[in-house]
C-alpha cells in the first residue's frame, strides 16, 4: 500500500513539475498577493470590521492573505486541480489492477496538497516582502505572518484537494455536475461560518468555519464591533485595532484547523473507499423520460448515392448557423429555452428571466465550447478552410443570438432595454466560455467561472 | 491448470444487447476473438479483464466466482485495452513503473523486465522519452509491454498489433505465443488468420453469440 501511495505521489508530482500551469501559478500567486491586502484607502480586496479597515499589523497581513485564499481564491484552486495535467489518468489499465484505491487516492491527494502548499509558500514569501515594505518600523514579524496565513489557508487548501479526489472518484461528480456541486458547497462554506459566529468560542463553533476567518476577525476586535465584511467594499475613514493573534489562539481555533486537516485526509481515504470505475461506454446518467428529452433524436433517413454538397456563397454564415444549432442541441435545451422565454414574457426580467436565461446559456455555451476546443478536434478543424478563429467568432455571434432570442418575449413588458441586457450577458458569457475553453481545453473551467459570475449577477441590485 | 470460466454471460448498453447468454471456458494457450466491428469483442475482453461487470451470468477464476475472486484474478492479470488515456508527460519507463507499483511488483525487477520486453518489441531506445513524443505504434507497444509486466496468468489483449508494421507485429506475435505456453491469452487481432494455427481456440463474436470456429 505504501509503495502504491508513493508511486501515485511521485508520478503526480513529476507531471505537475513538467506542466507550465504549476509554474504560472507559483509566479502569479506572489504577484497577486499585493491585491489581496487592504490598501489604506480601502481599494482592492478589503477586510472591514464595523465598516473600518483594521490597523495593519504583521498578523493582520498574514490573516488577510489567508482569508482571501480560503474564500475568494478557492474556486481558482479548484479549477487548477480539475484542469491540470493530472486530470488524464490511464484508468483503463489502473482500474483492473489489484492495487488499493485508497492508496492511490492518498498518493494523489498528497501530490495535490503539496502543490497547493507550494503555492502557499510562494505567497508567504510575498507576504514577507510586502510586510517588510508596508509595515511600520518594528512592526515586521515573519513568524506572525506565517502563522496567520497558514492557520487560515492551509486547512482550506487541503480540504479542497481532498474534495477534488472525492469528486474524481465517482462517475456522477467527475463532470459538470461535480463542478456545479462544488460551486454550491463553496457558497455554503462562505455562509456556514455565520452559524457559528455568535456561539461561545470553542471547537464545535469553529467547525462551522471551514475558511477559518471568523475568530481571527471577531475575537480580537473591540467589543461591540461584531460585523465584518470581505471583498470590494466602501470603508469608513479611520482604522480599528484588531488583535489577530488573540483570535488565532482563541479557544478551539487551532484545534478546529487541525481537525479540518484530519477531515481532509479522511475525505481522501473515503474517496478511495467509494471509488467507482469509469465507464468504457457512455451511458445515460439520467433515467427514462429525461434521457429521451435530452437525446438529440433519431438520425434522418439515409439517401443512397447522395451527391456531394455544393460550396455555399457565405461560408461564415453557414458556420454561425452550425454553431447556433450545436449550442442549442438536444430536446432538453429547447424545452428549457421555451420555458425561459415564457418566463421572460410573464415574470420580472432582471431578477428572474434574465438569470434563468443566463444559467441555461452557461451550461449550453460551456458544453459546446469545451468539446469544440478539445485538442483532437482542434487538430482536425485546423485543416479546414474556415480557421478555428472564424469558428470562435461564429460561436460568439451564435451564443449572443441565443441570449437575445430568449429575451425577446420580455420586450412588450419591459421595453427594448432588455435587448441591451441580453446582448451584454450573452456576449460576456460567450467570450468567457470560449476564452477559458481555449486555455483549458475543457468545459469546466469556464463553467465554474461563469457560475460565480452568475451568482454575482443574480445577487446584484439594478 | 488455471481456468477462466464464463457462464451464461449477457451484457447490454442501455437498450442495446451486446452479448447474450455467452459461455466459454478459457484454458491455457492462445484464444483468438474474431467478428465484425461492434460485435462485442472488446466488451468480452473488458469483462474478462474485470473492467466491466456482466448484466447476467457468472465469471469464475480458478473456481472462484467474481466478484469474490476478482482480486485474485486482478493480481495475475495483464490487460492491454485498445484505447488508453496515457499520461503524456511521463516517460514510458515512469509510466510502466507506476503500473508495476499498482500490480504490487518489485520496482527494480519490474524495471529490468520492462527493459527486456521493450527490447524484444523494438521500444527500448525510447523508454526514457516522454509518451507525448510517441507515435501511434509506439503507444500501442507501450500498452502491450505494461500488460506483460509481472507473470500474468491471464492476458487480455485488444488489437495489440494494430498500427504496427509487419515486422514489429511479428515480434509481438512471437512474445504472445511465448506467453501463451503457460498463460490464458485472449486476444482480438486483425492477424487472426496468421495466428490461428497456433491458437487453442478461435471464437467468433456475432449477433451477441460466441461461436467456436476452430
Amino acid at each position: 500500500m505504501i509503495a502504491i501511495s508513493r508511486s501515485s505521489l511521485t508520478t503526480s508530482l513529476l507531471r505537475y513539475q513538467r506542466s507550465w500551469g504549476l509554474w504560472l501559478l507559483l509566479l502569479v500567486a506572489p504577484i497577486g498577493a499585493r491585491l489581496m491586502i487592504p490598501r489604506g484607502d480601502g481599494s482592492g480586496t478589503a477586510i472591514a470590521i464595523g465598516g473600518h479597515l483594521p490597523v495593519m499589523t504583521a498578523a493582520f497581513l498574514g490573516v488577510s492573505l489567508g482569508i482571501v485564499v480560503s474564500t475568494l481564491l478557492l474556486p481558482v484552486a479548484w479549477i487548477y486541480l480539475r484542469s491540470n495535467t493530472n486530470r488524464r489518468q490511464p484508468w483503463q489499465i489502473e482500474e483492473v489492477t489489484a492495487g488499493s484505491r485508497i492508496a492511490v487516492a492518498l498518493g494523489r491527494w498528497a501530490a495535490d496538497a503539496a502543490v497547493l502548499l507550494g503555492v502557499l509558500t510562494a505567497l508567504t514569501l510575498a507576504g514577507w516582502m510586502i510586510g517588510w515594505l508596508i509595515l511600520p518600523d518594528g512592526g515586521f514579524n515573519a513568524g506572525q505572518i506565517v502563522l496567520a496565513l497558514w492557520l487560515v489557508a492551509a486547512p482550506a487548501l487541503l480540504g479542497i484537494a481532498a474534495l477534488r479526489i472525492l469528486f474524481d472518484a465517482l462517475p456522477i461528480t467527475r463532470g459538470g455536475f461535480g463542478d456545479f456541486l462544488y460551486f454550491v458547497s463553496w457558497l455554503a462554506s462562505l455562509m456556514a461560518p455565520m452559524a457559528g459566529q455568535d456561539r461561545e468560542p470553542g471547537l464545535a463553533a469553529n467547525m462551522y468555519d471551514f475558511p477559518g476567518f471568523v475568530r481571527p476577525l471577531q475575537y480580537g476586535a473591540p467589543p461591540g464591533t461584531n460585523d465584518f465584511a470581505i471583498g470590494g467594499l466602501d470603508v469608513l475613514p479611520g482604522h480599528v485595532p484588531l488583535d489577530v493573534m488573540a483570535g488565532l489562539f482563541s479557544p478551539g481555533y487551532i484545534e478546529s484547523r487541525l481537525a479540518w486537516m484530519v477531515i481532509a485526509i479522511g475525505i481522501a481515504m473515503l474517496a478511495g473507499l467509494v471509488y467507482r470505475p469509469h465507464r468504457a461506454t457512455q451511458r445515460n446518467l439520467v433515467p427514462g423520460r429525461l434521457a429521451r428529452l435530452s437525446a438529440v433524436g433519431p438520425p434522418p433517413a439515409a439517401v443512397i448515392d447522395a451527391p456531394a454538397p455544393r460550396l455555399i456563397a457565405l461560408p461564415f454564415a453557414g458556420l454561425v448557423i452550425a454553431e447556433f444549432r450545436l449550442i442549442g442541441a438536444g430536446r432538453l435545451f429547447k424545452l428549457l429555452a421555451v420555458t425561459v422565454a415564457v418566463t421572460a414574457f410573464v415574470a420580472d426580467f432582471r431578477h428572474t428571466a434574465s438569470p434563468a436565461a443566463l444559467l441555461l446559456m452557461i451550461f449550453a455555451l460551456t458544453a459546446h465550447a469545451g468539446r469544440s476546443e478539445a485538442r483532437g478536434l482542434l487538430a482536425l478543424t485546423q485543416t479546414t478552410p474556415q480557421s478555428p478563429w472564424a469558428r470562435r467568432l461564429a460561436f460568439l455571434i451564435a451564443g449572443t443570438t441565443w441570449s437575445l432570442l430568449l429575451a425577446l418575449p420580455a420586450i412588450p413588458g419591459h421595453g427594448v432595454s432588455v435587448v441591451t441586457q441580453a446582448l451584454g450577458t450573452g456576449a460576456v458569457a460567450a467570450v468567457v466560455a470560449i476564452g477559458l475553453a481555449i486555455i483549458s481545453r475543457s468545459a469546466f473551467a469556464p463553467r465554474l467561472v461563469l457560475l460565480i459570475l452568475w451568482y454575482g449577477y443574480l445577487s446584484a441590485g439594478g | 491448470m488455471s481456468t477462466l470460466d464464463l457462464a451464461n454471460i449477457s451484457k447490454r448498453y442501455g437498450a442495446k444487447p451486446v452479448l447474450s447468454d455467452v459461455s466459454h471456458c478459457f484454458e491455457t494457450g492462445l484464444t483468438l476473438l474474431t467478428g465484425p466491428s461492434g460485435a462485442g469483442k472488446s466488451t468480452l475482453l473488458r469483462l474478462i479483464a474485470t473492467a466491466e461487470k456482466p448484466g447476467k451470468g457468472r465469471i469464475s477464476w480458478d473456481g472462484a466466482a467474481l466478484p469474490a475472486g476478482r482480486t485474485a484474478l486482478r493480481r495475475t492479470l495483464g490487460y492491454a485495452p485498445q484505447a488508453v488515456e496515457l499520461p503524456e508527460d511521463l516517460t514510458a519507463r515512469e509510466f510502466a513503473l507506476h503500473i508495476a507499483a499498482l500490480k504490487g511488483l518489485n520496482a527494480s525487477a519490474a524495471d529490468t523486465q520492462f527493459g527486456a520486453i521493450t527490447d524484444a518489441i523494438g521500444l527500448h531506445a525510447d523508454i526514457n522519452n516522454r509518451i507525448a513524443s510517441f507515435s501511434g505504434g509506439m503507444r500501442r507497444r507501450l500498452i502491450f509491454a505494461q500488460a506483460l509486466l509481472g507473470a500474468p496468468r491471464v492476458l487480455a489483449l485488444d488489437e495489440p498489433t494494430a498500427e504496427l508494421d509487419g515486422e514489429t507485429a511479428r515480434k509481438l506475435g512471437a512474445l504472445i505465443l511465448e506467453r501463451a505456453k503457460d498463460a490464458i491469452v485472449v486476444m482480438t487481432t486483425h492477424l487472426a488468420d496468421e495466428l490461428a494455427p497456433y491458437a487453442v481456440a478461435v471464437l467468433r463474436v456475432e449477433g451477441g453469440a460466441l461461436i467456436r470456429t476452430a
